[in-house]
């Protein structure tokens, strides 16, 4: 009787796969990455050490003695006492506990302080808050500790801000006003970004941290770039990380352009060099789950991608590993077998710097 | 030029986005006596599928598919003169879309509202945290065949069940079809929940309206 193995579904289903489907399974999730990025196929080794890795037998497995990475936390000050609807644990306590908890007992390289809301834009009003809480944070922890938050786009456009919904004007066939929409509505994210980052500074913040660059699409990428750049220029030393939202980069503008580069449709591995050149330190990959795939398609897929972008990139690679990325089923609280299975395949086969 | 080759050059036109290639490219068409059903079918319709297409691997995006829907429909103007009149102007089918209520992801449900709009469907966009009440309003108000219902959140994606149950206590489950999407949404999920079809992407939610509706 053939050997049968314990793997997930994308949506976190628990299944059977013999060694013989798994591998067959990261076949078809390689060539999918491979003919949508023009990208290299994965080796036969590489191939052979995904399959070990799904089919390890202990439920948590870890990196080779050696292989270690720095991790770090995009939002997880408030991963402690958020409920179920952010993602978090709903245990009472503070953001600086949150902080504390993650550098003094659970491990973390690098930390981030973020704001409930967790955009930029709402920051504004309570940046006096924001910078009191840097500040006792700092006081209270050694580790490199960001100020992180989404450009998230989105709420520069109507019913949340001053800009027309480019997903209504597109609808009405007024291309042109949904574009300039998204224009105007970026310069305003890149305003508001640099200006909160500079209270941050302000107040003994170590870095930034995009989280999801490209969520509401091009317009998106757009302004995270240009702030990247601005901070850039304003502090020389500062540490910027900036995450994807997502694979493909959305063009929702469709013609917007950064260093003479069109952003919509960029895969990973062209993502990278356009991040380090407006002056990003780390930059944070990203790859989407397929609910209706198994893990070691979504795997095969999601390392292929995540391989080529560490090659083609200038600066280090931090892949973003959760629900729903990364080769990690989209389950609200992902099982250790298949998060501890993906993170190690990211780092010994990928190759990436960091999670 | 052979009739594959019109054809063909009525489809890069649509391809190219450009409103002025595909007029002259359908009166070309006309002049050589190709049939306006032929037109449409073989050449334009044809372009919008491969802009499907190219938009499915991101290389075309919706600012381009909306130029080609435009530019097509601009076609089709021109030759409903010489077509029955129905033909030109019948909708595919009406739906009703949105996103349930606790959740404020817009854009993918915007995308496929205007996917589907572009196929040929009427489309009935009524946001994103929609009171599921809403959707059966709208359903009622519109005469619709079918409703999209769009959850990006574990969280949230009981709303698409409880919609499908409000339909079937209001006697509206048979006459209207239901599609689901949504990162956290899954085939399984459609059938468990009894939805008509699940869709991964925008191009998958016109194609799978087309299977249920035309």
């Amino acid at each position: 009787m053939t050997t049968e193995y314990t793997t997930r579904m994308g949506d976190g289903q628990r299944i059977l796969m013999t060694r013989e489907q798994i591998l067959a399974d990261l076949k078809e999730g390689m060539a999918d990455a491979a003919d949508l990025g023009e990208i290299p196929d994965l080796s036969e080794d590489e191939l052979d050490k995904l399959v070990d890795i799904i089919a390890m037998p202990a439920r948590m497995v870890g990196v080779e003695p050696g292989k270690e990475v720095p991790v770090t936390h995009d939002i997880g000050t408030i991963r402690i006492d958020g409920d179920q609807g952010n993602s978090g644990v709903g245990i009472p306590s503070s953001r600086l506990v949150g902080v504390m908890m993650h550098e003094r007992a659970f491990g973390a390289d690098t930390m981030e302080l973020g704001h409930i809301d967790y955009s930029y834009k709402p920051v504004k009003p309570v940046i006096s808050n924001e910078q009191q809480t840097m500040e006792v944070c700092q006081q209270n922890t050694i580790i490199p500790l960001l100020y992180g938050a989404m450009p998230n786009l989105g709420l520069y456009y109507t019913p949340d801000g001053p800009f027309q919904n480019p997903g209504d004007l597109m609808k009405a066939f007024k291309i042109d006003e949904a574009r300039a929409s998204i224009e105007g509505a970026a310069k305003h994210a890149t305003r508001d970004i640099t200006w909160i980052m500079k209270k941050m500074m302000s107040s003994g913040t170590d870095g930034i941290n995009f989280d999801t660059v490209g969520a509401a699409g091009d317009g998106d990428m757009y302004a995270s770039l240009h702030a990247i750049e601005a901070l850039r220029k304003e502090f020389p030393h500062i540490y910027i990380e900036a995450g994807m939202a997502g694979e493909l980069t959305l063009g929702l503008h469709g013609d917007l352009q950064y260093d003479g580069k069109v952003l919509a449709g960029m895969w990973p591995h062209q993502q990278a060099p356009v991040v380090a050149k407006a002056g990003a330190n780390i930059f944070g990959p990203v790859v989407n789950t397929n609910t209706s795939r198994s893990a070691a398609w979504n795997l095969g897929r999601a390392v292929t991608f995540v391989k080529a972008a560490v090659k083609a990139s200038s600066i280090p690679c931090h892949v973003n590993m959760g629900m729903g990325v990364g080769g990690i089923p989209m389950f609200e609280t992902p099982t250790i077998d298949a998060v501890s299975r993906a993170s190690k395949a990211m780092v010994e086969v990928a190759g990436v710097d960091g999670i | 030029m052979s009739k594959e080759e019109t054809f063909k050059e009525l489809a890069d036109a649509v391809i190219s986005c450009k409103k002025e290639a595909v007029d002259a490219a359908v009166e070309k068409a006309r002049s050589e006596g190709i049939e306006p059903a032929e037109i449409i079918e073989k050449g334009l319709a044809a372009g919008m599928n491969e802009v499907g297409i190219l938009f499915e691997r991101g290389k075309l995006f919706l600012p381009h598919v909306m130029l080609a829907a435009g530019a097509m429909e601009s076609g089709v103007s021109i030759l409903e003169a010489d077509m029955p009149t129905d033909a030109a102007s019948k909708k595919l089918g009406v739906i009703v879309n949105g996103t349930v209520e606790g959740d404020v992801h817009d854009i993918g449900k915007s995308i496929v509202s205007t996917m589907l709009q572009s196929a040929g469907f009427e489309v009935h966009d009524i946001g994103r945290d929609v009171p599921l009440q809403d959707f059966i309003d709208k359903i009622k108000e519109t005469n619709a065949d079918m409703v999209g219902l769009s959850a990006l959140m574990t969280t949230t994606l009981p709303g698409q069940k409880e919609v499908i149950e409000m339909l079937k206590e209001q006697g509206l489950r048979d006459k209207v079809k239901v599609m689901v999407g949504g990162a956290p949404a899954t085939e399984n999920w459609a059938n468990k929940i009894g939805a008509d079809c699940y869709a991964e992407n925008a191009s998958e939610a016109v194609t799978k309206a087309k299977e249920l509706l035309v």
